[in-house]
């Protein structure tokens, strides 16, 4: 195994942690859109399908550990247009943050319920290989 | 609103070289990109970016999330890990469906080890 590190494989989910499983349902689930997966375990581990990632939303305080929230963008989620996404949830009353172009890709920052900042991501210039995201 | 995929996943670090060391060496993450403040590992399916939040006069603050990286044997990685001087926290977890094994890297943000054995409710594995 030495070789090729541990042996890693895949990322099989990234805890989201949350304080109210029903606002946070609402967030990920209607606002953001993202499907919710039909092998979520418990009503306090609900896990979302994210394209390539399973997001669990999960109350920290039911698996005994404290909660505190995401550092701002631990999750970028790869939108097809980040200022009509923007204007979207802030229809739905969300705080969403200035939209910024770093000159290869477009985000804006919204925070869930619970205060996790996720990012709304889409990279518009080629990788250096010359491949296109 | 298409939400697509993930782009990346992030932490944040407040000593690149110890994150590169960590990530690329211990945990044998290809890189992908690296520059002053940030560097980009495949971990799996998704890109981890390990960035200082210092760079942009942002405050570091550990990631609680747990980023669960699947392997083939979390026993057999663990103990490669702890050969490397990696501390866990307790022992492996053998839950109804899945082993875990939780710790941290250099910065404090939290991992796990994790293998599913048990097939999903709807009849796949893993």
């Amino acid at each position: 195994m030495s070789a090729e590190g541990v042996g890693v494989e895949r990322v099989d989910y990234i805890r989201v942690p949350v304080t109210d499983i029903d606002a946070a349902n609402h967030f990920y689930g209607e606002l953001l859109g993202l499907r919710k997966s039909p092998n979520s375990p418990h009503d306090d581990w609900v896990e979302y399908e994210a394209g390539n990632v399973t997001l669990a939303v999960m109350t920290p305080h039911t698996h005994d550990y404290e909660f505190s929230a995401l550092p701002p963008s631990t999750i970028a989620l790869r939108v097809t247009d980040v200022a009509a996404a923007k204007a979207r949830l802030e229809a739905a009353r969300l705080d969403v943050g200035e939209l910024w172009d770093s000159g290869a890709c477009k985000g804006a920052g919204v925070s869930d319920p619970a205060g996790n900042r996720v990012l709304l991501h889409r990279r518009y210039a080629a990788y250096p290989d010359g491949s296109l995201p | 609103m298409e939400l697509q995929k993930v782009d990346f996943v992030s932490v944040l670090t407040q000593d690149i070289a110890r994150a590169k060391q960590f990530y690329g060496e211990t945990l044998g993450l290809p890189i992908e990109g690296e520059s002053e403040h940030d560097l980009e590992f495949t971990l799996g399916q998704v890109t981890l970016d390990v960035f200082d939040p210092s760079s942009i006069g942002q405050p570091f603050a550990p990631s609680p999330a747990g980023i669960a990286i699947r392997v083939p044997d979390v026993a057999a990685a663990r103990a490669e890990l702890e050969e490397k001087g990696v501390e866990f926290d307790g022992e492996i977890v053998r839950g109804d469906v899945c082993d875990m094994s939780f710790f941290r890297d250099p910065d404090g943000n939290a991992l796990i080890l994790h293998h599913r054995f048990a097939p999903f409710p709807d009849g796949r594995m893993p």
